[in-house]
């Protein structure tokens, strides 16, 4: 269908003000957070932003009958290109639906439209002393639609998870314009066993076999009280050996953290009033739950960091523990600030590896980003073996963008090669599908026939995931 | 200097990961909920028309032009990324190769020369006041003013009849022993609109030892040029004000307006003239210019044995953009409210979020503007406050119209207002 014909029937379907038709209007769909997106152009013809489950079945109806490719979009911050339409089509913008349903405080639950921000979610949610755990980096922007998709997770899912396990419910506008509803129809239930779990199907799903529409959140009790350990290594593989010893100390931090030398003065670049020493590494531990026990973990750390570390600090005063944390969250995008003509890239950004093999892998990356010339900032969730790479270069040069191409295959390689996973968090989107034959072997066939069973025409985010 | 030239454009572009951080804190995304509004977007469309991919039109600039260049995306971009001189740098970059023939008129024209401006907002209040806005309008007047003046008018209601300028003197002498010799940068704003405030400013600062030299042949510090796609203009403004200030020998340069003093400072200057114009002369000059609020608290040690209770003034303040965001002067404000006796400060919900004004914007973009300043006033009838304080002459106008709007009573003034009152005793 041409687009023109296609952007007069969207008008047809949704008030003016709410699709985006012209030419110049949908350039502005062409990114996300990815590095593809920052070097290719990828336009959609037309940009829909529908807010309630009759327009997105009237779209997708469309859609189908005519063989359209429909993208489905959050905020745009996701790192794989997942959210840009790599043939054109509709996109399909669900940031601006953004109500919170119901909050269920007896049952511990809540309900979301996907457009709902997850800052504002825990915002709203701390009312009810309630939140939900999962806890991106870019919490203060992505959607919960978006984070769903991509099963997201953040500094604290070692010890609260990801995504997925809060999920209790969808409804989803399959690719044909039907409506589903899972985790049961009416169900209000927090344990549900019956059936084949097509929630867990559709979390991580990333747009591929329908839109999410409606979202069933678990919500846990918020802790009482919080703390924060920092210690600093002379030697990189004291880091790991710490988490181990933690761990054995029979304690489960809410977050492990890791900032290497790199990361380290990236940091203090950008604000150098966190002043963080310059180190080999430095873990932040975050611990969370009622006060004693936080005050008993703390200082149980703090000790068994003593053992290698240079320079222990433990923290429950709120003002420098967020400025401890701060360090740790300003990393991603402060990291640019290691050369001043360079960028952070996000690409191969998200490797997650076996606790055992973390240390290993720091180095091997540091190793490669030495073969290409290419300064690398490690940072990531130790705890959990999630590493952050950001390489730094000057995206506007052509020899520097082939060079770090070459970089993130070698480092997705070796990913693999160390029993681990291309991504831990971020998805495959458009960026990772090219490995996932080497990643998963024969069950890419089974993930391709359930695809083709609920999109036979393949029109849902094409081009993604494998 | 050429446009792709310019270091915000030449070194910052590349440095957006478009991690959408600026998306949730932009007060014009709040209301148009799409990406070709939010300040990412701007960054992204910047870089197109650098690239060249699409040339300079007016379409581009209307979409550049939904940005109050409030700076809240700047303060909050974790890349260090200037949006708002980005956007700045392309309007111009626009307008150049495209400009409209009003906003030359008006920003060529009529904005360098104070008296033309004064002439043209005097005529816009006679107009009011003997009910002719038809005439006004039949004589072009209102057509001349960027945008959609005739629903905007509303907002520049109750002109007063007598500038700042032709109440004060050009020398003002200290009372008592001098301390200091200052410049007052009298922007236009404050001149016309508000010459109340320019009169208690010359007061408080005399009263404190100061001597204020007002400048005659002062001119417009340059933002409105610079919001609407004037660089160069504000470029030979800049340059003229440098030239009236390097004469006087003070020892700092005062303003009361928010706008001016981020005009004038050192980020901007730099931003501006360009890093090489920039050091000596203009250097000096912004290294003297401070603001109002700031000035009194952290220079001077405001004289407090005189000032008598006014009864109880219940307070609420709004942080201008340029103030808070574009200077970090945010303690300074209400620290001098805290001096005055019988004031009662009530922090409104999200103090220093935008109120829409901008200068030109809510001429430009009435409608929008609006709905950014609805949230505003919301925050301020829910203080109870019988008073609202701001050190911006465009915020003023913008609050004034809101409060109206709503039907809210309440004032609209200047810290240093409510401080030469309580000077004068009177309430
Ligand atoms: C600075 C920064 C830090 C980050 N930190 C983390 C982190 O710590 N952990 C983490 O997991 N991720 C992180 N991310 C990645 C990203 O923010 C998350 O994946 C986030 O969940 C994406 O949400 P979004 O709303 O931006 O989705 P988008 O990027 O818009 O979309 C992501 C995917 O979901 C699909 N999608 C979106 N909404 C729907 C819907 N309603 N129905 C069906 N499909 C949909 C899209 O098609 C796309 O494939 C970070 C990103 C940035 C920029
Ligand atoms: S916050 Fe900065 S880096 Fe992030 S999208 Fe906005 S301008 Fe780009
Ligand atoms: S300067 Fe203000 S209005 Fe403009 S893009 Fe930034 S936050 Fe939005």
């Amino acid at each position: 269908m041409d687009k023109r014909t296609l952007r007069h029937e969207m008008l047809r379907i949704l008030d003016k003000d709410r699709v985006l038709s012209d030419d110049l209007d949908v350039m502005y769909y062409s990114y996300d957070s990815s590095f593809l997106t920052k070097i290719e152009k990828l336009y959609p013809d037309v940009v829909v932003l529908p807010r309630s489950t009759e327009e997105v079945q009237k779209i997708m109806r469309f859609a189908y009958e005519h063989g359209i490719p429909v993208t489905p979009r959050g905020a745009g911050t996701g790192e794989t290109g997942g959210s840009v339409a790599l043939t054109g089509g509709i996109v399909l913008d669900l940031s601006t639906w953004d109500e919170i349903v119901e909050v269920d405080v007896a049952n511990m639950q809540v309900i979301v439209r996907p457009g709902v921000i997850h800052a504002d979610l825990n915002d709203y949610l701390a009312r009810y002393n309630l939140f939900f755990p999962p806890d991106p980096g870019s919490s203060k922007m992505c959607t919960i639609g978006g984070m769903v998709a991509n099963n997201a997770s953040g500094l604290r899912a070692v010890k609260y998870g990801c995504t997925e396990q809060y999920v209790l419910g969808l409804e989803v506008v399959l690719p044909d314009g039907e409506v589903i509803t899972t985790g049961g129809m009416k169900s209000k239930a927090i344990k549900n066993v019956s059936g084949l779990n097509l929630t867990k199907l559709m979390v991580g799903s990333e747009g591929v076999l329908g839109v999410i529409t409606k979202i069933r959140l678990r919500c846990w009790p918020k802790p009482k009280a919080r703390g924060i350990v920092m210690a600093v290594f002379p030697a990189l593989d004291d880091a790991p050996a710490t988490v181990l010893d933690v761990y054995q100390a029979g304690i489960l931090p809410s977050g492990i953290e890791i900032l290497d030398q790199s990361a380290i003065r990236a940091v203090n670049q950008f604000k150098p009033e966190i002043a963080l020493p310059d180190a080999e590494a430095i873990l932040l531990f975050e611990v969370d739950g009622n006060p004693a026990s936080v005050e008993w973990e703390g200082t149980t750390i703090a000790e068994i960091c003593r053992r290698r570390a240079t320079q222990v600090e433990w923290a429950t005063d709120p003002q420098r523990m967020a400025s401890l944390w701060e360090g740790r969250s300003v990393t991603a995008t402060a990291a640019a600030r290691v050369r001043p003509d360079g960028s952070r890239v996000f690409a191969g950004e998200d490797i997650s590896v076996p606790l055992s093999r973390v240390a290993e892998t720091l180095r091997a990356i540091r190793g490669l980003g030495q073969k290409y010339g290419i300064p690398v900032v490690n940072y990531g969730h130790i705890g959990d073996g999630n590493v952050h790479t950001a390489p730094v270069i000057d995206p506007e040069n052509q020899a520097e963008v082939e060079k770090v191409k070459q970089l993130v295959h070698d480092i997705h390689l070796l990913a693999i090669e160390l029993e681990g996973s291309t991504t831990g968090e971020h998805g495959v989107g458009a960026v990772r599908r090219g490995y996932a034959e080497l990643e998963h072997g024969q069950a890419v066939g089974i993930m391709r026939a359930i695809k083709n069973t609920l999109d036979p025409k393949g029109i849902m985010n094409p081009g993604k995931l494998f | 200097m050429n446009f792709k030239e310019l270091p915000p454009v030449k070194d910052q572009i590349r440095k957006c990961v478009r991690c959408g951080r600026c998306r949730t804190v932009c007060p014009v995304f709040a209301e148009i909920r799409n990406e070709t509004a939010a300040p990412r977007g701007h960054v992204f469309m910047v870089q197109m028309l650098r690239d060249g991919v699409v040339a300079p039109n007016a379409k581009i600039y209307e979409k550049l032009g939904n940005c109050l260049l409030c700076e809240t995306c700047s303060t909050f971009c974790p890349s260090g990324i200037d949006v708002h001189e980005l956007n700045a740098a392309a309007r111009a970059y626009i307008t150049k190769n495209q400009g409209s023939v009003a906003k030359h008129l008006i920003f060529d024209g009529l904005w360098t020369h104070p008296h033309l401006l004064r002439h043209a907002t005097l005529m816009m209040w006679g107009a009011q006041a003997s009910g002719l806005q038809k005439l006004a309008r039949g004589l072009g007047l209102t057509r001349l003013l960027p945008g959609d003046l005739p629903r905007a008018e509303k907002i520049l209601s109750r002109i007063p009849l007598r500038s700042a300028r032709s109440r004060l003197a050009e020398t003002n002498r200290a009372k008592g022993e001098r301390k200091l010799r200052v410049g007052y940068f009298l922007g236009c704003g404050t001149d016309l609109f508000n010459p109340d405030v320019a009169v208690a400013t010359v007061e408080v600062l005399t009263r404190n030892g100061c001597e204020v030299v007002i400048p005659r042949d002062l001119k417009c510090c340059g933002l409105p040029h610079i919001a609407n796609g004037k660089l160069d203009t504000a470029r030979s403004l800049v340059l003229h004000n440098l030239d009236v200030f390097t004469r006087l020998q003070l020892d700092y340069i005062v303003t009361d307006c928010a706008s001016c003093s981020s005009a004038l400072s050192a980020k901007n200057l730099q931003f501006v003239l360009g890093e090489k114009e920039f050091a000596g002369r203009a250097a000096e000059f912004a290294r003297k210019v401070i603001d109002l609020t700031a000035f009194l608290v952290d220079v001077l040690e405001v004289n407090t044995w005189e000032l008598r209770a006014t009864g109880p003034v219940r307070v609420t303040y709004h942080d201008p953009c340029h103030l808070a965001k574009a200077q970090n002067i945010r303690k300074q404000p209400r620290e001098l409210l805290g001096l005055i006796p019988g004031v009662e400060l009530t922090e409104m919900s999200e103090a220093d979020r935008c109120c829409g004004g901008s200068g030109t914007f809510s001429l430009t973009h009435y409608d929008l503007s609006m709905q950014i300043l609805d949230r505003k006033i919301d925050s301020i009838k829910a203080t109870g406050c019988d008073t609202v304080a701001t050190c911006c002459p465009s915020c003023t106008i913008q609050l004034r119209h809101g409060l109206k709007r709503h039907g809210y009573r309440a004032r609209v003034l200047h810290p240093v207002q409510i401080l030469a009152r309580a000077y004068r005793g009177a309430k």
